[in-house]
């Protein structure tokens, strides 16, 4: 699955994520957009992370080289 | 200081309103009001009465009062603890005891256990002596029986040498014990109980001091006996000593106080003896039902006692820190009520009234309290509503500082980004399960753990179960992401993306597999582990993740500060700070974070290092193979005479901005504030920093800000270099985690004997458990506090603020003297 496909499907669990929190726990217009927040960085970081593991082995400049016993 | 708000606020970001807040309650309902706002918790005192010492204020003696009756709770749990009770768990609210009521009883309570212990003692100690008599009645017969044998003995022996026996030589033996009472020595006698360890000392010196002169016979007790004075069990021998003369009876009596041995009388007759021994068991049993008896009329006292012990232990503390709170009013004298002056949220207004009026109406008073809203300068103290999973994140910012009043509170980000950069220096999604299960034992038995007493460690670790949590879970993803589960990696969503060159694979090892599907869709490839090229791969990959995502953190402390400035109506600080800051930090940090990118998507093979150094040594030059896009040059270009300009930009315009804003609002304060306090009837305390004419030295001002524009500008490189911890902590863990892994279990495995087998794995279990969940884990920890507390909140964090800490009898309980 390509890189924006994967990223498509962060987003869509972001969305879905923030979803089931306003449902669970609606607590108000303040503490409803804490939570928003606190999703969206979960996402944003979780995210991050994956594309910057996957950018960097798109197009590798080293490859594997085993070791002799293999 | 408000705003206006345009868009909606948020819960934890700033800290609630907070307004000072003048009561004035009348003296018969003061006790009651204090102590229902205690029980409310949101209203913090400020004590007006700072300079009076402890004994000058109102009510130092109710507080001498409840010493007195603390102390005498301490006395009862004492007794308690002796008798092996404990006070019993928490009988809540039973009937509403009165101070004055409790004061009564406790000291009579008090009164009858002194008694009791000292009758106890004293019964004791007769019981032990009559212990003591009895054996020495037991023993010391055999001494005399056996003394007088040896000398009958004799005795006959020396008349048969005298004479043939006669007829009238007594034929029995009681006859002859009974001869003349003339022709046998007087002997006095000592009889008495020492301690074995010191019977041979006790012998020489009684030998020594009375040259030879008396007899003395010991025999061993065989049980330890209860020492009546002491009362610990000692091993004992009985002795009697036959002395003459009442110097060397004088000698041995001093000698017996001085060893310590009791000395008790003995009958000669052995019917006199018989009737002692009997004597004593009746009175030996007489006085043990006695002290039985006491033991359990005071066990009974203490039960009852303790029932209802904690109860009135809460209740005293509760009064004294009523007390402590009275003292922080003034009396008003002329108008029989209490001025008092503190600080609540402004959202509690309205509980703070109902509970002045419920205290209004269960005193019966006649005049109802005043609740009045102060306006002042002071910097009100920081409170957020924090619940049990977010408060353990608020005090880990707390603990590098306390938020300025409504400044950004960054503890909002923290929930998430802490746990985050932990994970990344701990990925492994095997330790991640490990603590996830350690950490949701905690949590389930949530409720019975906070009523315990947990040690100190223990504490600390329950008290932040929630953050570990969530490193826990950030942990799990982080280590998918690296593929390491204990350090293996699996194939897990998809095919590996490398493979041999050929279907003869020979060149494996010199040159190496290629890519010959597309990119492993989740984490790192599994075929790089063991390879040999496994850690300049990764190492690249992990530094330059790094420095990413430090330029991410770094980047959104500088939107905080434009948020804050934006909230303070601070138009200096976006403007001449913020702006600057980001074009800085952005064209050099962030531009490097776009080669990182635009490298890896086109697999250049560029090398960044020359070209960010040469973008500030010769940035005209060409850039050749290093190229990565088209216009790069005048880029670089264009970038670092932003960077350059960005600098005095920070520097210069501020302190002159300062001055000018400064001097516009002095020249307004000829005319007179208008906002002064409306009630004239009250007067207002100046405290000791009012404010009158702000001072504005412009030398202090260009100083600081000549300073503050260092820090950034060398913050920027020295920080984005600091993240790179994250690099080298997560580097150590997965190497740890391999030769934990390779060393022991496979090691272990290779000698295919079971023995073998469970030995490594015991060790690897131990290794695995000592080093990283527990070394490692505290170590990620603390070095993920530190690029929180330095590299990010030095971007926009003041936190020169103190705390909201409300009177409340929610934290009195854990006090413990």
């Amino acid at each position: 699955m390509g890189f924006f496909v994967t990223t498509l499907i962060f987003l869509v669990v972001g969305i879905i994520a923030s979803l089931c929190a306003r449902i669970c726990c609606n607590r108000g217009p303040s503490a409803n957009l804490l939570h928003l927040t606190l999703i969206i960085t979960a996402t944003v970081c979780c995210w991050m992370m994956w594309a910057i593991v996957y950018l960097s082995q798109m197009k590798p400049l080293i490859v594997p080289i085993l070791n002799e016993s293999e | 200081m408000t705003a206006a708000r345009c868009w909606p606020s948020m819960d934890m970001l700033r800290s609630e309103p907070m307004q000072l807040v003048q009561l004035i309650i009348p003296i018969e309902s003061a006790h009651r009001a204090i102590s229902y706002l205690g029980d409310l918790g949101l209203f913090q005192f400020k004590d007006l009465n700072a300079e009076k010492s402890p004994f000058q204020r109102t009510y130092a003696t109710q507080i001498k009062r409840c010493g007195e009756m603390a102390r005498k709770l301490r006395f009862l749990r004492d007794q308690m603890k002796r008798t092996g009770f404990l006070s019993s768990s928490w009988s809540p609210m039973g009937t509403n005891v009165n101070l004055d009521e409790l004061e009564v009883k406790l000291g009579e309570y008090e009164a009858e256990l002194l008694e009791m212990n000292t009758n106890t003692e004293k019964l004791q100690r007769s019981y032990n002596e009559l212990l003591e008599y009895k054996l020495v009645l037991e023993k010391a017969s055999q001494v005399f029986y056996s003394a007088e044998h040896n000398a009958i003995a004799q005795h006959r022996e020396v008349e048969q040498a005298l004479g043939e026996g006669s007829i009238d030589s007594p034929l029995l033996l009681e006859q002859e014990m009974s001869s003349e009472p003339s022709k046998q020595v007087k002997l006095g006698f000592v009889s008495g109980l020492v301690a074995r360890e010191k019977s041979m000392t006790f012998e020489r010196i009684l030998f020594r001091s009375t040259r030879g002169n008396v007899y003395h016979r010991q025999v061993v007790v065989e049980e330890p006996v209860t020492d009546p004075v002491s009362g610990d069990k000692v091993e004992k021998n009985v002795f009697v000593v036959f002395y003459s003369g009442e110097r060397a009876k004088n000698k041995i009596l001093k000698i017996c106080d001085a060893f310590g041995a009791n000395r008790y009388p003995f009958p000669d007759d052995i019917g006199k003896q018989y009737q002692m021994i009997t004597e004593v068991s009746g009175k030996l049993s007489e006085l043990k039902t006695t002290i039985d008896i006491g033991q359990l009329h005071r066990a009974t006292l203490l039960q009852s006692i303790g029932y209802e012990f904690e109860q009135w232990n809460l209740l005293v503390k509760k009064e004294k820190s009523i007390y402590h709170t009275l003292n922080m009013l003034s009396l008003d004298v002329t108008k029989k009520c209490l001025v008092g002056e503190g600080w609540c949220p402004t959202f509690a207004t309205n509980q703070i009234q109902n509970v002045l009026n419920r205290a209004t109406v269960d005193s019966n008073s006649q005049v109802g309290a005043i609740f009045q809203v102060l306006h002042t300068k002071d910097s009100p103290p920081t409170y957020f509503r924090t619940n049990k999973f977010t408060s353990a994140f608020q005090e880990i910012v707390d603990a590098y500082g306390v938020a300025k009043y409504q400044e950004a509170n960054p503890g909002v980000y923290t929930i998430v980004t802490f746990p985050f950069l932990f994970a990344v220096m701990f990925g492994d999604w095997g330790h991640g399960i490990c603590l996830f299960l350690a950490t949701l034992y905690f949590i389930l038995r949530e409720k019975k753990l906070s009523n315990q007493k947990l040690g100190d460690i223990m504490e600390m670790a329950f008290g932040g179960r929630y953050v570990i949590m969530m490193m826990a879970l950030f942990s799990i993803y982080t280590g998918l992401i690296y593929n390491e589960f204990f350090s293996v990696p699996f194939e897990l969503f998809g095919r590996s993306a490398y493979d041999c060159r050929d279907s003869t694979c020979r060149e494996a090892s010199t040159l190496g597999l290629i890519k010959v599907r597309h990119t492993y869709p989740f984490g790192v490839d599994p075929k790089w582990h063991g390879t040999r090229s496994e850690l300049p791969f990764l190492n690249s990959l992990k530094m330059k993740m790094s420095i990413l995502l430090g330029v991410v953190q770094m980047n959104l402390g500088i939107i905080l500060s434009y948020y804050n400035a934006k909230f303070f109506r601070n138009d200096l600080n976006v403007w001449y700070q913020f702006v600057p800051q980001m074009i800085f930090l952005n064209s050099l940090f962030g531009y490097l974070s776009l080669l990182i990118i635009v490298k890896w998507c086109t697999g250049s093979q560029a090398d960044l290092y020359h070209v960010m150094i040469y973008m500030f040594l010769s940035p005209t030059d060409d850039l050749g193979e290093n190229q990565l896009f088209m216009g790069q040059k005048f880029l670089q270009i264009a970038l670092l005479l932003a960077a350059l300009v960005a600098v005095p930009w920070m520097l210069f315009p501020k302190p002159f901005l300062l001055k000018k804003q400064h001097e516009e609002r002095h020249r307004g304060q000829a005319y007179a504030l208008l906002d002064s306090t409306e009630d004239d009837s009250f007067e207002l305390e100046e405290h000791k920093g009012s404010r009158g004419h702000e001072e504005f030295e412009f030398s202090e001002v260009f100083v600081h800000q000549v300073i503050h524009t260092i820090e950034f500008v060398l913050g920027a490189v020295s920080n984005t270099a600091s993240y790179l911890r994250l690099w080298a902590l997560s580097l150590a863990h997965s190497e740890l985690s391999s030769v934990f892994y390779e060393k022991v279990l496979l090691l272990a495995w290779g000698f295919n004997n079971i023995f073998i087998l469970i030995i490594g794995i015991v060790v690897f279990i131990c290794a695995t458990v000592g080093v990283l969940l527990l070394m490692e884990t505290l170590s990620a920890f603390l070095h993920a506090l530190r690029l929180h507390w330095v590299e990010f909140q030095s971007k926009f964090y003041e936190g020169d603020g103190y705390k909201f800490s409300p009177f409340s009898f929610v934290s009195i309980g854990d006090d413990e003297e």
